[in-house]
């Protein structure tokens, strides 16, 4: 069963060197990428041009920029704590600020880790290599759920 | 005598005959008149250098007063007195050049022996100076009245030992009293804060080395020195609210200089201060939008600057990886270039936002071990570089009233750059600690390293600044900007005492105070 990974990322440079850096990290789980928080929030519950995903298993990960077109991560965060079909799914922040407020809110808001992403792309492709290794690997999901 | 009064200069003699043809113009009437005694006797009468409408108003009264038809001409003039009646008035009289002034003129009629009238003697004086002073004292008296009566200010007067003499409407309105319930009963003190009376008594006291009881004296005791006092202070109305006012006291004084009194003049100075508080609100309202125009300048800086570079790096490195055997060494050196540079970018930024973060972080202030945080700061540098080995003088025991997280920051930049500019020297000494100077205390962070040219110094602490070669003595050059910034957010200075290859120091001091006061300070709240 692969385990699939929500990237919500704007920027098509960041998505592009993302899924890089999963590729190079012989990180092979399917990864689709939401361009907005709507679209994220849209594959998430089935909505909209994700219509068809209705009944298909949710994302093992979601990996959630801040910064984000029409509603921003910090939204999305919230809708997803918010509902039930989501609410147990481990959120990374994966973001260009450090600021300490972005830091603040997201982990109130529920996210389960925030990485900050450097420029020296060399160092990005470790954070994502560790960051796959430790949610994809290491660590035990919580058990799924048959909702009503 | 007859003959000095007829010579007079100062009053006029004329004497007419009973017609009222001029037979006598003195020198007095020549002066006030403008006319020789040749150009009017037994040619004009009085009433001819008199005012016509004053004459017909004259005729008309005396017409009224006595029921008979009086003509608006030399019979005007000496009616009254041609029937015994003492007669004093006032008249405009014209002189010969046309110009009118006003004289005081007395009337007699002069008789035989048998009591027929033979002619009428008229006495004039120039009343010109007496109507002016009058009007000045009309206008003085009015004034006089108009501050006493104005209720837009306070104005009492007190007998020397302070009790209310006068209580204007001012002071009424202002403080609720009616004059009545205040005179010869209370002081200004009594209307007064009793803890600013107190406060003020003391500072006085302290000023002139004499005690000062915290009563009326206090209020007064400038004033009775002859120094000019303006004060401000609170005074309580009668319904018991208060309102701050200004107050201006000046002595009264006798003709023997002897203090008989003081007047106190007061303004009410709430409008005023409700303005500097509106002032002040609207200044701290702008320094919040500011602020918060900061805070959104850094977001987006922080979110969106650094997107591009990633990509630079990333794209560079992308080519690396996957075209490597297909670029010569100057093609990856070039590559490497771009990494390089966008890395160094990345790293500016990260610093500007440090800068910016430094100045909007709010202050808690709380006693900090200062030698405990540079031994801490110390030990990570020696962990971080095993290779180097550098002689610490921490002195033992230094505390200061600091943001501990901050003034963190601002050690870890200076023991940084103490470091950094020993690396190249043989024996290398970092030293810590603290001076008295002026009663308060001066921290210090002193190397032996490469120091630098003191004509450099005022660059030092702006922010990119760089004093070293990039190759030699690596950074950004935001280490002192924000050390500066931390030592202003703490209303303290920071400086630098250098010599080229003899080392640097670099000192800082915060304000002491203050204490637990600090601890709301923020720009924006």
């Amino acid at each position: 069963m692969s385990k699939t990974i929500l990237l919500v990322e704007d920027n098509p440079d960041d998505a592009a060197l993302t899924l890089r850096a999963f590729k190079r990290n012989s990180m092979l789980n399917p990864i689709v990428v939401a361009r907005d928080g709507i679209e994220a929030l849209d594959f998430l519950f089935a909505r909209g041009t994700f219509a068809e995903r209705s009944g298909k298993p949710p994302p093992t990960l979601i990996i959630l920029d801040l910064k984000l077109p029409k509603l921003d991560g910090l939204g999305v965060l919230k809708a997803i704590r918010a509902d039930e079909r989501t609410k147990l799914i481990p959120v990374v922040i994966l973001t260009s600020s450090k600021e300490e407020q972005d830091l603040i809110q997201s982990y109130s808001l529920g996210a389960n880790s925030y990485v900050r992403k450097p420029v020296d792309f060399a160092e990005f492709q470790e954070a994502v290599k560790l960051l796959g290794i430790y949610w994809l690997m290491t660590n035990q999901p919580a058990p799924e759920r048959t909702t009503s | 005598m007859q003959e000095a009064m007829f010579n007079s200069a100062y009053f006029s003699c004329i004497a007419t005959d009973e017609s009222g043809v001029i037979q006598v113009f003195n020198v007095g009437a020549e002066r006030m008149l403008g006319y020789a005694a040749a150009d009017v006797v037994n040619k004009v009468t009085p009433a001819d250098m008199s005012d016509p409408q004053e004459l017909i108003a004259r005729a008309a009264a005396l017409s009224l007063e006595f029921a008979t038809p009086i003509k608006p001409g030399f019979e005007a003039l000496v009616f009254k007195a041609s029937r015994g009646i003492e007669d004093i008035y006032q008249l405009t009289k014209i002189r010969k050049d046309g110009i009118r002034f006003p004289a005081v003129v007395s009337v007699t009629a002069l008789r035989d022996h048998r009591d027929a009238i033979i002619g009428f003697l008229l006495i004039g004086t120039d009343n010109t100076a007496r109507l002016q002073a009058e009007e000045a004292l009309r206008d003085a008296g009015a004034l006089r009245n108009a501050i006493l009566t104005s209720s837009s200010f306070s104005c009492i007067a007190t007998d020397a030992n302070g009790v209310i003499q006068i209580f204007n409407v001012g002071a009424e309105r202002m403080l609720g009293y009616a004059a009545a319930e205040v005179v010869n009963k209370i002081t200004p003190a009594d209307i007064s804060d009793p803890q600013e009376l107190i406060a003020r008594a003391a500072a006085l006291s302290q000023e002139f080395g004499a005690p000062i009881k915290p009563g009326f004296e206090a209020l007064v005791f400038k004033a009775s020195r002859g120094i000019q006092d303006i004060y401000e202070l609170t005074k309580i109305r009668k319904d018991g609210s208060r309102f701050p006012a200004v107050v201006s006291v000046t002595s009264l004084r006798d003709a023997k200089n002897t203090i008989i009194g003081y007047l106190l003049i007061g303004t009410d100075n709430t409008v005023r201060g409700q303005a500097e508080f509106a002032r002040i609100e609207r200044n701290n309202h702008d320094l919040a939008a500011l602020n918060e125009e900061l805070r959104t300048f850094s977001y987006s800086v922080s979110h969106d600057l650094r997107g591009p570079l990633r990509a630079l790096d990333g794209f560079s490195l992308v080519l690396l990886e996957d075209y490597g055997d297909k670029l010569d060494h100057d093609g990856k050196d070039a590559l490497e270039r771009i990494r390089a540079a966008s890395q160094r970018m990345g790293a500016l930024i990260d610093d500007m936002l440090r800068l910016s973060q430094v100045t909007r972080a709010e202050l808690h202030v709380t006693g900090v071990d200062l030698s405990a945080i540079a031994r801490e700061i110390a030990d990570e540098l020696q962990r971080n570089s095993p290779g180097r080995s550098v002689e610490w003088a921490i002195e033992a025991g230094l505390s200061i009233r600091a943001d501990r997280a901050l003034i963190r920051i601002a050690m870890q930049n200076l023991l940084l750059n103490a470091w950094k500019f020993t690396g190249k020297v043989d024996r290398p000494v970092i030293r810590v600690g603290a001076l008295e100077r002026d009663a308060s205390t001066t921290y210090f962070v002193a190397d032996n390293g490469v120091g630098f040219d003191m004509a450099h110094a005022s660059s030092l602490f702006g922010a990119f600044q760089r004093l070293h070669h990039m190759d030699e003595f690596p950074g950004t050059g935001i280490g002192l900007a924000i050390v500066q910034r931390i030592v202003r957010r703490h209303d303290g200075k920071a400086w630098a005492e250098a010599k080229i290859g003899e080392g640097a120091t670099f000192f800082f001091n915060v304000k002491e105070s203050k204490g637990g006061s600090h601890e709301q300070d923020h720009p924006a709240r």
